[in-house]
């Protein structure tokens, strides 16, 4: 008996040890960056390695969102984030609430809805040729509107399943009692359905800024000037050939890292279902 | 128009759109996703089959299968497919057993899961050039601190993501750390909705924490496990950010992926046909693998 109580004594220290481990490995290449964000140039160099900034100066930060466009392609990132979340959300909220509440003749209901996930399953450099050529044929390539719209494609879908999950977790019969005592469909999903879906319209809201803060490959191809990038584009132009800006790009990319820490913590009850619709992911 | 007017007609629209609710709150969605997504089929389906000039005054050519017998003799794209499917076995194998691993340990020894839990998701929700240039940064040869601690160790420093034996290996690891917080928390999610009873049956059998790992929590587990190395896979197959950063496809075409491959073929040889071929069969390829791999796990509800 003694001796099957310290085996388990053994495992548990052993499993802390681990889950500590894996702590430590997940949190240093942020802490990494982030350090690396406040070095002089020099101190990034060193050999040895500075494990922390003994010299902290935001020499980096001026350098990015000051003497180069990091704080314009911040808010160009901002702006088409907010952008694609409001239209996603719009329109998602309402397909996603008629394909949970309304009868559809045979089988519409279903097919609509494969359809439309279907849609986010497909691979972005499929569509991003055809979006390409459509942009430069209507001279809205290097427009934050062309960006918005490319993300729209891919938002749309994942909001529609998200929020058609929620409202199929609401029961019906509160909207059913609104519409007894007088009100129209219309005015129970506006007066009853949307105010209790508040949680999954937060979540998603969150989930679709998160994919447009992220993405990369449709900005990259989309925009090429200043007004249009996007922060990860910016980024990506200060790894070049021949030099690589460590210090610029590590304070952008921390910076860039920042509203995501911060969401993630809002949204990580909701994040499971999030990600069987493909959330995160661009 | 009088008021009374007014009023009936404003009525007489609110019944029509009651009437038409369904309708009219799905279509917008419905008519953006068609505009969004045919055009670039159509699109796609017809510049496969054409020869696309870069002078937009010479007409497009009728080619026939022609971009896509291409493929076959292609050591390029035989290279990007090779490295495509190197890359997504090991990464999302390594990922869902480190993310099993992980969500067991965890399920079983931690009682206060939330804080924990959001700290070690956090990688995946980061975005993916932030973490491709922090591990440029953890790679760099002359004072990254990969090389610091191999010096430390007293083993040999390397190039890392721009060594031809490591590149895809360096690849790999950087893609571990993002994505095998997505396969430890669907794992979690799915052991914290195991059924008791089963486990208590077990017990009382003195069958051992291997033998109900083995016969109940994995085939318990098997529709989340499922799930997840599918939608994983399907990821894994595009993959394109981390390596544009990383080693740009390089070094010796290593670490070129077949995303990669379609972006230099289309923007950088400006080749848009061959790129729509070679995307097509991208596409077909991965949508057959995952009706297979769905019918397989008996996935279908």
């Amino acid at each position: 008996m003694k001796r099957s109580r310290t085996t388990a004594m053994v495992q548990r220290i052993a499993a802390y040890v681990t889950i500590a481990v894996a702590l430590v490995l997940t949190l240093f290449p942020v802490y990494w960056i982030a350090s690396n964000s406040f070095k002089y140039d020099i101190d990034i160099f060193s050999v040895p390695p500075q494990w922390f900034p003994v010299n902290p100066v935001l020499k980096h930060y001026h350098a990015a969102f000051v003497e180069r466009p990091f704080l314009q392609y911040a808010l160009n990132s901002l702006i088409i984030a907010v952008a694609t979340t409001l239209v996603s959300l719009v329109l998602g909220t309402m397909a996603g609430y008629a394909l949970a509440r309304f009868r559809f003749p045979g089988q519409w209901r279903y097919q609509i809805s494969f359809w439309i996930l279907s849609t986010r399953m497909m691979p972005p450099i499929v569509t991003i040729i055809p979006l390409y050529i459509a942009f430069n044929y209507f001279d809205m390539l290097n427009t934050k509107l062309a960006v918005v719209i490319a993300y729209t494609a891919f938002n749309l879908p994942f909001a529609t399943w998200m929020m058609k999950s929620y409202f199929q977790d609401l029961p019906v019969e509160l909207e059913e009692a609104a519409m007894v005592d007088g009100d129209t469909r219309w005015g129970a999903f506006l007066r009853v359905a949307l105010p209790l879906a508040r949680p999954g319209l937060a979540a998603t809201s969150i989930f679709c800024l998160i994919i447009s803060w992220n993405e990369f490959l449709l900005a990259l191809v989309l925009t090429l000037t200043e007004r249009s990038q996007t922060l990860p584009i910016g980024i990506a132009g200060r790894v070049t050939q021949y030099n690589t800006y460590w210090g610029e790009i590590s304070a952008a990319g921390f910076t860039a890292c920042i509203p995501i820490m911060i969401f993630a913590f809002i949204v990580q009850k909701h994040l499971v279902r999030g990600l069987s619709f493909g959330a995160v992911k661009g | 128009m009088t008021i009374s007017a007014r009023a009936e007609l404003g009525s007489a629209l609110e019944r029509w759109g009651e009437r038409h609710l369904r309708v009219l709150m799905i279509a917008p969605a419905m008519v953006v996703l068609l505009a969004l997504t045919i055009f670039p089929s159509i699109y796609m389906f017809v510049a496969a089959v054409t020869r696309i000039s870069p002078n937009p005054d010479v007409p497009w050519e009728f080619a026939g299968a022609d971009n896509f017998l291409r493929l076959l003799t292609d050591e390029q794209f035989h290279v990007g497919l090779w490295n495509t499917i190197v890359f997504s076995i090991f990464s999302v194998a390594a990922e869902f057993l480190l993310g099993l691993g992980l969500a067991l340990l965890l399920d079983r020894y931690i009682r206060r899961l939330n804080f924990l839990k959001t700290v070690l998701m956090l990688p995946m929700m980061l975005p993916p050039i932030a973490v491709a240039i922090t591990w440029k940064l953890i790679y760099e040869p002359q004072f990254g601190i990969l090389n610091e601690i191999m010096f430390q160790l007293g083993l040999p420093l390397q190039a890392w993501a721009g060594d031809v034996k490591l590149a895809m290996f360096s690849i790999i690891v950087a893609d571990v750390w993002q994505w095998t917080p997505f396969m430890f928390l669907l794992m979690l999610a799915g052991l914290s909705s195991l059924p008791v009873e089963p486990y208590e049956a077990a017990a009382l059998d003195g069958a051992s924490a291997w033998r109900q790992f083995w016969d109940l929590t994995l085939p318990f587990l098997k529709p989340v496990i499922a799930i997840a190395l599918l939608l994983r896979i399907m990821d894994a197959l595009r993959l394109f950010d981390l390596v544009f950063i990383l080693t740009g496809g390089g070094p010796a075409d290593r670490t070129k992926t077949l995303s990669l491959y379609i972006y230099q073929v289309a923007y950088r040889f400006a080749d848009p046909s061959y790129a729509a071929a070679i995307s097509l069969s991208v596409l077909f390829a991965t949508v057959a693998f995952s009706t297979w791999f769905i019918k397989r796990m008996r996935l279908a509800n």
